[in-house]
């Protein structure tokens, strides 16, 4: 990836082709393991070095890409290559967001059905799966430590989380409902 | 028959996802656990999907989707899962200029409704055992992850290799 233009400093301007777009994000998705956390900076700094978009513009995309559902990675590629390039753009960073790892789990689901019956093959993913649980606690204890607590926000994800625990069959359902009462309180009740 | 079940499921598992990849496996966990696969089960799908490139939820979508009804439940599952996001962009960006929406009310929203899920994830995920073996793992690697900046890929990968190591001192 040493372009001379690289190397004086200049970002190297290509015009954003749904193809080299497709490309750029089909290389990025399939390179970075660690999720879509992991995968976002990445894209950032790949769109910036071709001269696509400012990174500033390019986190103003992110966090708007934060307020709709789906995989963040998914979401800020498809949102920035309409940006850059319209409808074909947005089309093109669909497959090349979701095409990579689909076809890596497919060779990766294949070999468990070839050795997922071995005793140590078995070993491997039960030791594998126990550390997921401290995974995602420290995914909360991240998140709760990037965020300005107040007493309505703690009040807010106690609530929710205690409905969802109640009523897991529910949760589609409290979730989206919880969200639009959240946001209305906040409309109705500035605190 | 099976296909658009797991189409169905998944596109209801799209609707909701928000706030990253751990909420919504919390909920694939709540549609598919105990009647599509055993908790074990999905804990193994759970670390192969995050040690393969990828979303995390896109390849948690595409891997029950293979398990369940083959490639063609892969595909299915995965289009299903992205198929509500990309309909609200799309409606966002053809319609964005007619929207009121409050953006830092509804971020702030969205925020308290993501933490919930997170949250929700962690208790269905937490070892319904008293056996050491599954805590002393999740502690450690709530340690490693909460306070370094180890990728949680090597994580997954060492405490795998650390199981089978111990199965053949055992």
């Amino acid at each position: 990836m040493k372009t001379p233009a690289k190397a004086e400093g200049i970002a190297k301007t290509v015009s954003p082709t749904p193809w080299r777009i497709f490309l750029t994000l089909a290389r990025i998705v399939s390179l970075t393991l660690g999720g879509g956390y992991a995968i976002v900076p990445a894209i950032g700094n790949a769109f910036e070095k071709q001269g696509w978009i400012k990174e500033e513009e390019f986190y103003r995309v992110f966090s708007r890409a934060q307020v709709f559902p789906g995989p963040i990675a998914l979401t800020t590629s498809f949102l920035c290559s309409y940006r850059i390039a319209g409808a074909r753009g947005a089309v093109a960073a669909v497959f090349g967001v979701v095409l990579p790892p689909f076809f890596a789990l497919i060779l990766v689901g294949g070999f468990i059905s070839l050795y997922g019956d071995t005793e140590l093959f078995k070993r491997f993913l039960h030791g594998a799966g126990a550390v997921v649980p401290g995974l995602v606690g420290s995914i909360l204890w991240r998140t709760a430590r990037n965020r300005k607590w107040s007493v309505r926000i703690v009040i807010e994800v106690v609530t929710l989380a205690v409905l969802l625990a109640v009523f897991p069959s529910s949760a589609f359902f409290i979730l989206i409902g919880g969200i639009i009462v959240l946001y209305v309180g906040r409309l109705v009740w500035k605190s | 028959m099976e296909i658009l079940n797991v189409s169905l499921t998944f596109l209801k598992v799209g609707v909701v996802a928000f706030g990253g990849g751990w909420s919504v496996v919390g909920l694939i966990k709540q549609e598919i656990v105990p009647h599509w696969m055993s908790a074990d089960a999905f804990n193994s799908l759970i670390a192969i999907a995050q040690s393969t490139p990828g979303p995390i939820a896109l390849n948690a979508a595409t891997l029950v989707g293979w398990q369940k009804a083959g490639i063609l439940g892969a595909l299915a599952a995965t289009f299903s899962v992205i198929a509500f996001p990309l309909l609200a962009m799309s409606l966002a960006l053809a319609f964005s200029k007619y929207i009121p929406l409050k953006k830092d009310l509804a971020d702030e929203s969205l925020r308290s409704g993501s933490m919930a899920m997170i949250l929700m994830t962690l208790w269905t995920l937490l070892p319904h055992t008293s056996l050491p073996m599954p805590w002393i793992f999740a502690f450690a690697a709530f340690g490693i992850t909460a306070f370094t900046k180890i990728n949680a890929v090597w994580v997954i990968l060492g405490a795998g290799a650390l199981n089978m190591l111990l199965g053949v001192l055992h």
